[in-house]
């Protein structure tokens, strides 16, 4: 999968605002492999619902989703399935952990699926992160900002064309969040991907190639 | 596959899921009793007589007030015979011959006295009776008479004396072991015979000889009577033709209907039966919805899971399987369950039913194995249907 482009997309939410401005919805903007995108926005623009659009979880717009050549309005579940498994990759901005698993297995639940990474490789992304400790605690003992760092290793254990962030620093301070867009944007660029974050004001001090304002 | 099973089970009420083994249990083990017993029992009613084909009917004169009253004979006379004889419906006209002497004879089993009785005897023609006639035949002299005895007579020997007497239970591969002795007397002669006994018929009701036997000793012990014959055994083309019933209303002629009894035996053994398995099949629907209710419950209570594995990347299949494993592991336990109850209880009454009908067809647990699986499969087959869709409204966003 090489592009993401949308096409005239407009939310059904916002059909009855009048003075829309925004470089995302009713444009035809196109997102390509390999290369580094911020969307920036107040809350309430639209950024969840930009992710939710691309990942296939919501699909209330007007306009088109084209993957490739392919309307995702075609796609059936298994290429959905297909696509979150093998080409697009997401960090949720409520995260999605599993409070009941502890953390290690929180990643674990989606590298069986994938078999994509080693052990050693996650343990070694938890110590980078400074939660090496955290291994067998619980999701739920865990504070917001050590979460962020588990969904976003569990982000990392699959392949992908393309990674979708949402605000993955909101809770994180200046040094983590450093060590968390390094390891991101060293497994994007091993294998080639392209990198779409999305921010609210504070976001990974990266060398964004295109802002988009939403 | 670990994981997902640890983070589903999140939720799993123990109790409601017993609740749901038991039910469906209970449920299971009605239905398929009931359909084992059935086929278990149906022999009894509908097997076949193997001395007597099913299209040989026997017939006899009305027995009515008017008749006894004024005297008037109910045995056939010769010109009756002929007439029948004469009809398109009757492919073959047999008459039986009873003896015109003194017969008393004295059964016993392993040389226990078991009767003391006057007895009569009666021959058919040898061609209706379906023995081969190596066993079915008496030479003038000789001292051993095959003889056919009514299976009532070895019902209330088994069930009523064998037992009282801890006595073996006769079958019809130990004929052998009756012994009958046959003791006639007339016209001035006084002989004693042993009797062979070859077998027991449940279509005729009486101690059968070979008709050579019969014409012999009725010669021999009493030359100077005769009487006519009042019962005739005939073979019909169709049992059911209509030319038939009506000759036999005309004419006043009973047709002993031991095969209509059965019918309306086994039909009321059908209906109740039917009856026992629409019990166990409510249960069995009923104990359905409790899975049905309590899995719901659990996707319901699990769907924020269930949409977070969907998001990572589970296909619905993938989340749908432990549940789906889960019903059909209570499924395949429930089978098993209810077939090893079955088989103790089979055990149970084919005991009295062989007790009673030592003949009958032992039978096997196929229509059991058979209806087990069908129910076992419908089940299982609904059940993953449910849990499928009920993923796929999760994944749809409509729950």
């Amino acid at each position: 999968m090489n592009s993401i482009k949308l096409n005239n997309v407009l939310p059904h939410v916002f059909e009855q605002v009048s003075d829309l401005q925004s470089d995302v919805w009713k444009k035809d903007i196109c997102f390509e492999k390999g290369h580094l995108y911020l969307v920036e926005a107040a809350s309430g623009k639209g950024k969840s619902t930009f992710c939710s659009y691309v990942i296939g979880y919501r699909h209330d717009y007007t306009g088109q989703v084209v993957f490739d050549q392919k309307d995702v309005r075609t796609f059936n579940v298994n290429n959905w399935v297909n696509i979150r498994q093998k080409h697009i990759s997401h960090l949720f901005q409520e995260l999605r952990l599993f409070p009941e698993l502890t953390a290690m297995e929180n990643v674990k639940i989606k590298n069986d699926l994938t078999g994509f990474k080693t052990d050693k490789q996650i343990v070694q992304w938890f110590d980078m992160l400074g939660i090496g400790d955290k291994l067998d605690a619980k999701i739920g003992r865990m504070s917001f900002g050590q979460q962020q760092r588990v969904a976003m290793i569990r982000a990392l254990v699959q392949p992908f064309d393309f990674i979708l962030v949402d605000e993955p620093i909101s809770h994180l301070d200046d040094h983590n969040s450093q060590i968390m867009g390094d390891i991101m944007m060293a497994e994007a660029k091993a294998q080639g991907a392209g990198v779409i974050v999305t921010s609210i004001g504070k976001h990974m001090k990266l060398d964004y190639e295109k802002t988009l304002m939403l | 596959m670990n994981l997902v099973w640890k983070l589903l089970r999140q939720h799993i009420s123990i109790p409601q899921f017993v609740g749901f083994f038991f039910a469906n249990l209970f449920g299971m083990l009605i239905v398929l009793l009931g359909f084992q017993f059935y086929k278990d029992v149906l022999p009894v009613f509908t097997s076949e007589d193997s001395f007597m084909k099913a299209d040989y009917v026997i017939v006899s004169k009305k027995i009515g007030m008017g008749s006894t009253l004024s005297g008037r004979s109910n045995a056939f006379e010769s010109s009756e015979i002929e007439d029948l004889r004469n009809q398109p419906f009757a492919t073959k006209v047999g008459a039986f011959t009873t003896t015109e002497y003194k017969v008393s004879g004295n059964m016993g089993v392993n040389g226990t006295s078991v009767l003391n009785s006057e007895l009569f005897f009666e021959s058919i023609p040898d061609s209706f009776v379906d023995v081969p006639l190596s066993l079915w035949k008496y030479s003038e002299g000789s001292k051993e008479v095959p003889v056919i005895l009514p299976r009532s007579y070895i019902a209330m020997y088994n069930f009523g004396f064998a037992q009282s007497h801890s006595l073996p239970r006769i079958s019809d591969g130990l004929v052998g072991m009756i012994d009958l002795k046959i003791f006639v007397q007339g016209n001035g002669h006084k002989d004693e015979y042993k009797g062979k006994v070859i077998g027991f018929s449940s279509r005729l009701n009486t101690l059968l000889v070979p008709q050579a036997f019969m014409d012999w000793s009725n010669q021999y012990y009493a030359p100077n009577e005769h009487s006519d014959p009042t019962r005739l055994i005939l073979q019909i083309d169709n049992p059911a033709n209509e030319k038939f019933s009506q000759y036999t209303e005309k004419k006043g002629i009973e047709i002993e209907n031991d095969k209509l009894n059965s019918q309306k035996t086994t039909y009321f053994l059908r209906m109740m039966v039917s009856m026992v398995m629409v019990v166990g099949l409510v249960i069995s629907i009923l104990s359905f919805y409790i899975l049905m209710l309590s899995i719901y419950l659990l996707v319901q209570k699990n769907s924020s899971k269930l949409e977070n594995l969907l998001l990572i990347g589970y296909s619905p299949n993938n989340v749908a399987r432990p549940y789906q494993l889960l019903t059909m592991f209570l499924n395949v336990g429930v089978l098993l369950l209810a077939w090893t109850i079955l088989y103790f209880i089979r055990d149970y009454y084919m005991g009295f039913i062989e007790t009673l009908f030592p003949d009958i067809d032992k039978g096997n647990v196929l229509p059991a194995v058979v209806l087990g699986v069908a129910l076992f499969l419908l089940v299982s087959i609904c059940n993953l249907l449910a849990i499928r869709h009920k993923i796929t409204r999760i994944w749809k966003r409509k729950e």
